[in-house]
């Protein structure tokens, strides 16, 4: 039985202060240690930039999706719809330009009539007669490729191509 | 949590400690182990945590920690020279307000293990 000790309660407070002050400590220390106090600052600065970015992104003057004629990628820069850099076709060596490069290459390659026709009348006449159409169609007996198809009712009997693109490109 | 230190011993204060024979355990000693059986310690300890966050001790001393980094060197700071850098400071500011209630709590532990 002792007395309600005033300094013991004292000490045992002290006690679990110092207890806090080495969590505390220890905290802070494994935030320095791994770096995440920088990291703490370059969120808010990311945070800051990028609210930055938005308000001149809503800003009227600049040309947006929904204002201005054009659409402007988060580079500021705008692109025309189709793309216009060229450069040589590595199957006949023309200049094309990038955004036809798809249906040229359709053509040049052998899916288009013309390349058909023409791979045709570049093979011997022997060639012909076993093999209708181009020799690309007769890779595979089972192949579904339009080639393939056309080339089953003759070479010279294929009527009724239609190309969505509207330029054809003459070889 | 793994960091709290319900069980760390007290921190020594400077004390005379030139005597060779065995010690009886302290009254400090068995209210300790008294309040850490009961749960008490615990508790106290996330009722003061809960005070000292809400009153800005706890970032105070985050800034003081800081402080101490950038001078020290991220690298070479150890978690003793943050202790015994806010451990000064710390005592020192801590809100009457929850030096009364804790002491208060204290208090009606011990009058109840004294019985």
């Amino acid at each position: 039985m002792f007395v309600v000790d005033l300094q013991l309660s004292s000490d045992i407070f002290r006690d679990l202060l110092d207890s806090i002050v080495v969590d505390v400590a220890s905290e802070s220390h494994r935030i320095a240690r791994l770096g995440l106090d920088r990291n703490l600052d370059l969120e808010e600065e990311e945070l800051r930039l990028s609210a930055e970015a938005r308000a001149r992104a809503s800003d009227p003057s600049h040309s947006g999706e929904a204002n201005g004629k054009y659409i402007v990628d988060i580079f500021g820069q705008s692109h025309p719809a189709i793309a216009n850099e060229i450069f040589d076709c590595m199957n006949c060596g023309r200049s094309i330009m990038a955004g036809r490069f798809a249906p040229h290459l359709e053509k040049c390659m052998g899916k288009g009539r013309k390349a058909r026709l023409k791979a045709t009348r570049s093979t011997t006449a022997a060639q012909n007669r076993y093999t209708r159409g181009s020799p690309l169609s007769t890779q595979t007996p089972y192949s579904n490729s339009t080639s393939m198809n056309r080339s089953s009712n003759g070479s010279s009997a294929i009527a009724g191509d239609d190309y969505s693109n509207g330029n054809l490109e003459e070889p | 949590s793994r960091r709290h230190s319900v069980n760390r011993p007290p921190t020594p204060d400077v004390r005379d400690d030139d005597d060779d024979r065995p010690k009886k355990p302290s009254l400090l000693e068995i209210v300790n182990i008294k309040l850490i059986e009961s749960g008490e310690k615990e508790r106290l300890m996330e009722l003061v945590r809960e005070r000292l966050v809400e009153c800005g001790w706890k970032d105070e001393m985050g800034a003081l920690c800081r402080a101490v980094v950038k001078k020290n060197g991220r690298e070479n700071v150890t978690v003793d020279d943050l202790v015994r850098a806010i451990t000064p400071k710390g005592r020192a500011s801590i809100p009457d307000s929850v030096k009364a209630e804790l002491l208060q709590r204290i208090q009606t532990f011990l009058v109840s293990v004294a019985h």
